[in-house]
């Protein structure tokens, strides 16, 4: 028989232990990649835009046109010559990631199949993310929460702000908040919300055309149901419960309609241009960072190319 | 209840049985609960109503299971009691007259004989008839009859007694009852013991109930054990078990005590199946057995089987000396000879050694109770004064006469005797010898009657003297005075006025003579203040101070217990309960049977009587089990709750254990009341059961052949590390000390061996040698293990690491860590480098180090104890020789030779003795191995040399 625990509030606050779980698991994330790719796209850790514009690299000299400020003339190179030249930088800007891990109380949940709660999973997975794409020389912020930072404390700091977000504790769903053109965003949830809900809120975040990642973390008993007899099922966010006379009949139905629901988000993923990815959390957390670390690298390369 | 000897105390209840179908429909439809799962997802599924809303079915075995119990309630409630009638069938309307034995025989199954008794009434009871009761212990009284309840009221107040019971007391108050109610039955619930020598109450009972209604209800065989005749022998105090009937052989435990109670000693004899008697003997020391007041049979609760000693049997020691000079070679004549072999049986005899100056005052040392003077004239002052004191504190002094008492005049007699110039005179003789009077009604001797054969040839006469016929205990028939005596203090002088050997009278011959000293010592001590008055004719009354009760336990006295005389020797009774009587220095024992009782079962067969068992049918209250068995399945049914709701799986293993240990603990509690009885019927099984395991343990391995060729003759032995040239110079180092030791020393040990500690038996060789190679693989923690027991075992290990060459300070070689890492495991003692005076280093050879082919590496040994409390030196090497010896000197590669006797490898050292300082150090240290630390005495020798003055 399967059994199942459900997780307080405070449990699932992000603590040490999921801080140093993320640690962990960024540190075990393939650097390699990432350090490759950052040779070819990255400078400095920002990335060049290939332009002109704020920055710390020389880009090029031009001349100084008529009614711009005397401040940006490079002295040195107009004095070899009879022009006035203004020393270019090239465009430097580093791009930001917007994490959002589902907290809420459905989140608090493990069956005894599970190696670990799905919060737990959640944390960990985003602090890890978080983790190394800061050591890669991104900015990472929390949606809704933080501005994008770039401390090499990223993951203390972050834990800091969940821990402080007592509403995120019943938010179902990532804040409506409209993330930049070139921002991506990492949502992590189990989405078990209806499917017109998560698609709105996806469309307030992707408003600007900022694309990103949605992650469905489930456990194992949600998508196999293995209980058979008769079972008094409750929910963890309403007072919902459900007797059902014959679990084993009743999970019949409960595949096919779970199973509905997980395809459609991912066909609506697809359709806004989002990735998804499916975890258990019978499986390994450093499954689901790595596939999400290559698909941010690799949206990073479509975007640079 | 069908056909059934079942009754209910509340047949009321069992209506509820009816019940139970509206039960079978109540249960069928409240389902086990169902199991609450946390799920999620069902905000999403919120919709997705269930299709079959209809509970799971309560299985039906699980119903039944239920059923069952209810069921089992009920019947308990209704209290089902099994046999409830006791089986008295009795057609009868005519009276029922009870004769109860409530003697000390009954003791061992009392309560069940009350059981029957009250049983036996309840049934006259239900009859309506009158009873009458009667305990044939009690004394005789009226017997009437009377209603039940009377009966049984009766029967409450009637008490197990002490003593056996005087049936033929009781005949005539039968004989009157019966004359009144001729038709009346009589029951008899007998021990089946009898002490008189013809069963007369049987057959007078039989012949008073005319009508043959008699029944007797007794045990098949009577196997009560009773204690009697005991006797404080030389050597032991016996006592005999004695019972009616011949049985099954029982082993009887006998228990001895004092009179506070305080064991003294135990014993146990072996009753054989055909014998009715047994001697139990208690081997103590003389005081303690004279210490013994009772004795008792441990687990026979009755006071037939405790035995109370009183002084009587106490062993006196009493000294005998003698005035005539000892001929050992003829030993007839001397006079100790006839009193020592009179006194044998029932006293302790000390006499003094042969040439000893002051004989009575080394005997009055010992602690005497009765000093003998066997013609022993002239007795100095200092002794008389000792001899009177020892007379005032209680002390008997008997006397012979004799030439020399003739002779002498002093006042340790009774009587003035007549000396002086007819002192030779006073010995008389006559023309035919005289013989003994009758005895003196007042003295000890009282019960004795005289023998014709005593004859007496010649005495010592006394002075006449108006207190003469006071003092005399035995005369001739002439009137002339044979034993007087006289008390003085607490104690007594006896003259007897012949010798005490054969040569004046053949009193010494007779068994009179016997009897006569057994009395006189009898009243050596206490005793004797009170029958030292002889010429009082006065038998003084003792009262009871502690008696026994029916079940062997001491109690003050009844109202019921009267005083006895102090000559009282029979068997107790009702008015003089078994018990002590009398002050509690001078205890008169009077004990349930008497000296020489013989019980014997009661032949009712012959008398024409029938006996029925003496069990009351038990009725059984059957709720205890019935409940217990509820108690059990609603456990059961606990249990399949939890599994049907899913519950029990998630238990962890330990909760699970516990359930099914209380379980367990509930099935084996519920067994117990039921295996009771049963186990009691068994109780010599179960040594039997448990000789077997034993008998197996006997069975031997075959030893390897190579082993006893390796026990035979004493080896060195060396461990084959694998490096084939380590263990070449191994076997031949050994082989150059067991050369050495063969022509130097007094071993010749054989062939050394190269052994492997993981596969051979250590156990063999007295010395190991391994040489450590860093680079073999570890040997194995079991190899490790049994080097430990070796060790452990007497064994010695000489670990040689052979790189002394190599070491430098403070670093550590690869030996030295191969060995380091190989008895990590081991329990290797604290260390030390062997010290300047350990006594390895004098066992053969004094020497100073232990050089190897190096002559630089410390060798280590175990810490030797810390001196003594006295700081001196030579308790250093007290015991406990190293297991372990560690070197880095590669001693083999210096002992070792090739055939000719030539060194194999070069030293390394700077003295040119080394070589030969190795063999010798290898000497020591199988010398050390082998003879452990005797010679750690050695230690000693400057002590001695300088004693010696050199």
């Amino acid at each position: 028989m399967v059994k199942t625990t459900v997780l307080t509030p405070s449990q699932r606050s992000p603590g040490a232990r999921d801080s140093e779980q993320g640690i962990a698991l960024s540190h075990r994330l393939p650097r390699l990649a990432l350090e490759a790719r950052r040779v070819s796209a990255f400078v400095n850790g920002v990335h060049g835009r290939r332009k002109a514009g704020p920055g710390e690299t020389f880009w090029q000299y031009r001349m100084l046109t008529p009614g711009e400020a005397s401040s940006g003339i490079d002295w040195r190179r107009s004095a070899r010559d009879s022009k006035l030249y203004v020393r270019e930088r090239e465009w430097e800007a580093s791009h930001t990631i917007w994490m959002w891990a589902d907290r809420s109380a459905s989140m608090g949940f493990a069956s005894s199949l599970a190696q670990a709660p799905k919060v737990d999973r959640a944390l960990v997975l985003a602090l890890a993310l978080a983790d190394a794409l800061v050591d890669g020389g991104e900015r990472v912020g929390l949606l809704g929460l933080t501005r994008p930072l770039a401390s090499r404390r990223i993951i203390e700091r972050l834990v800091e702000h969940i821990a402080g977000d007592v509403a995120g504790m019943d938010a179902d769903l990532p804040p409506a908040r409209a993330i930049g053109r070139l921002d991506e965003a990492v949502l992590i949830s189990d989405w078990l919300t209806p499917l017109d809900k998560v698609l709105a809120a996806l469309g307030s975040i992707g408003v600007q055309g900022g694309r990103g990642h949605l992650v469905m973390i489930i456990d194992p008993v949600e998508e196999s149901f293995p209980f058979a007899g008769q079972a008094e099922l409750l929910d963890l966010e309403s007072d919902l419960r459900l007797d059902v006379g014959d679990a084993n009949a009743w999970g019949k139905d409960y595949r096919v309609r779970i199973a509905a629901h997980r395809d459609a988000i991912a066909a609506a993923c697809r359709k806004l241009g989002w990735t998804f990815t499916l975890h258990h959390t019978d499986r390994n957390a450093s499954e689901a960072a790595l596939r999400l670390a290559g698909l941010i690298s690799s949206s990073r390369d479509m975007r640079a190319a | 209840m069908l056909g059934l000897p079942l009754s209910f105390m509340a047949p009321i209840v069992l209506a509820g049985l009816v019940a139970l179908p509206a039960l079978w429909w109540l249960l069928r439809v409240t389902p086990p609960r169902p199991q609450r799962i946390a799920f999620p997802p069902l905000k999403l599924m919120a919709d997705l109503l269930p299709k079959r809303e209809t509970p799971a079915r309560t299985p039906w075995w699980l119903l039944a299971l239920r059923m069952l119990i209810a069921a089992l309630v009920i019947l308990a409630v209704a209290g089902p009691v099994f046999n409830p009638q006791g089986g008295q069938e009795s057609a009868s309307r005519e009276p029922l007259v009870l004769l109860v034995d409530n003697g000390a025989a009954s003791a061992r199954d009392w309560a069940g004989r009350v059981q029957l008794a009250e049983s036996l009434i309840a049934g006259a009871g239900r009859d309506g008839r009158a009873v009458a009761l009667a305990g044939l212990a009690e004394p005789a009284a009226s017997l009437a009859l009377g209603t039940p309840a009377e009966a049984e009221d009766r029967l409450r107040a009637l008490a197990l007694r002490p003593h056996m019971p005087d049936r033929s007391a009781h005949l005539a108050d039968l004989q009157s009852l019966l004359a009144v109610a001729p038709g009346s039955d009589v029951a008899w619930i007998s021990d089946g013991v009898r002490l008189e020598a013809d069963d007369a109450f049987s057959r007078r009972l039989t012949e008073l109930a005319r009508n043959g209604r008699v029944t007797v209800h007794a045990a098949s065989a009577p196997t009560m054990l009773f204690l009697t005749d005991v006797e404080n022998l030389a050597s032991s105090l016996n006592v005999r078990v004695v019972r009616a009937q011949p049985g099954a052989p029982s082993t009887v435990n006998l228990r001895a005590s004092d009179q506070r109670g305080i064991v003294l000693g135990e014993t146990t004899t072996l009753l054989p199946a055909s014998a009715t008697e047994t001697t139990a003997s208690f081997a103590l020391p003389i005081e303690v057995r004279n210490a013994v007041t009772r004795i008792e049979i441990v687990g026979e609760r009755s006071a037939g089987a405790v035995l109370l000693v009183d002084d009587s049997a106490k062993r006196r020691r009493v000294g005998l000396v003698t005035g005539v000079t000892a001929d050992v070679a003829q030993p007839l004549l001397s006079p100790t000879y006839y009193l020592s072999r009179a006194l044998g049986p029932f006293a302790d005899i000390r006499e003094p050694r042969p040439g000893i100056s002051d004989p009575i005052g080394q005997l009055l040392d010992q602690n005497l109770s009765v000093l003998m003077l066997a013609d022993v004239g002239g007795i100095d002052k200092d002794t008389t004064a000792r001899i009177t004191a020892f007379m005032e504190r209680g002390g008997v002094l008997v006397r012979f006469a004799g030439p020399r008492l003739a002779a002498a005049s002093d006042d340790l007699t009774p009587v003035r005797l007549r000396r002086g110039g007819r002192s030779l005179g006073g010995a008389l003789s006559w023309d035919a010898p005289k013989t003994l009077a009758p005895f003196n009604r007042e003295g000890p001797f009282a019960e004795l009657s005289t023998r014709e054969e005593v004859t007496v040839t010649r005495q010592i006469l006394a002075e006449p003297d108006g207190e003469l016929s006071r003092k005399v205990w035995a005369s001739l028939v002439d009137g002339t005075p044979i034993v007087t005596a006289e008390r003085r203090g607490a104690g007594l002088v006896v003259l007897f006025h012949v010798t005490a050997d054969t040569t004046w009278s053949s009193l010494p011959l007779s068994g009179l003579f016997v009897d006569m000293l057994k009395r006189i010592v009898a009243l050596a001590g206490a005793a004797a203040a009170d029958i030292g008055q002889t010429g009082e004719a006065r038998v003084e009354t003792v009262s009871p101070v502690t008696v026994l009760d029916g079940q062997g336990a001491f109690r003050s006295p009844p109202a019921t217990a009267r005083p006895v005389p102090r000559t009282y020797a029979d068997r107790a009774v009702h008015a003089h309960p078994p018990g002590f009587y009398g002050p509690r220095n001078a205890t008169l024992a009077i004990n349930t049977l008497k000296t020489g009782d013989r019980p014997a079962a009661i032949d009712f067969a012959a008398s024409g009587l029938t006996t029925r068992a003496i069990e009351a049918p038990q009725a059984r209250d059957l709720r205890p089990p019935l409940l217990v068995l509820a108690l059990l399945l609603l456990a059961a049914d606990t249990l399949a709750t939890l599994w049907l709701g899913g519950r029990l799986k998630a238990m962890t293993r330990a909760r699970a254990v516990a359930a099914s240990l209380l379980l367990a603990v509930l099935a084996s509690g519920a067994a117990g009341l039921h295996a009771g009885p049963a186990k009691a019927q068994t109780p010599t099984q179960a040594p039997a059961q448990v000789a077997p395991p034993a008998a197996t343990q006997g069975t031997t391995v075959p030893v390897p052949r190579e082993q006893v060729a390796a026990a035979a003759t004493t080896r060195l032995a060396f461990v084959l590390t694998g490096d084939r040239r380590v263990d070449d110079t191994s076997k031949a180092g050994l082989e150059g000390l067991t050369l050495a030791l063969s022509t130097r020393t007094a071993l010749e040990p054989g062939e050394p061996v190269g052994v492997d500690p993981s596969r051979d038996e250590l156990g063999l060789f007295p010395i190991l040698y391994w040489p450590i190679v860093a680079g073999r693989p570890q040997p194995g923690a079991e190899t490790m293990r049994r080097l430990d027991a070796f060790m452990k075992g007497g064994g010695f290990v000489i670990f040689d690491t052979r790189d002394a060459d190599a070491q430098r300070s403070g670093r550590a070689t690869p030996e030295g860590d191969h060995l380091k890492q190989m008895l990590s495991i081991v329990d290797v003692p604290e260390l030390e480098p062997v010290p300047r005076d350990h006594v390895l280093t004098k066992t053969f050879y004094l020497i100073d180090g232990f050089p190897g082919r190096y002559d630089r590496g410390q060798t280590w040994v175990e810490v030797l104890p810390p001196p003594g409390p006295d700081g001196r030196g030579p308790a250093r090497a007290a015991d406990g020789v190293s297991p372990i010896v560690i070197t880095s000197n590669d001693l083999a590669a210096a002992w070792a030779t090739d055939r000719r006797g030539g060194p194999l490898f070069p030293l390394q050292g700077s003295s040119p003795r080394q070589r030969e300082m190795s063999l010798r150090g290898g000497i020591n240290l199988v010398m050390y191995a082998l003879t452990g630390n005797y010679k750690a005495d050695q230690v000693h020798v400057p002590a001695l040399l300088e004693r010696l003055g050199q």
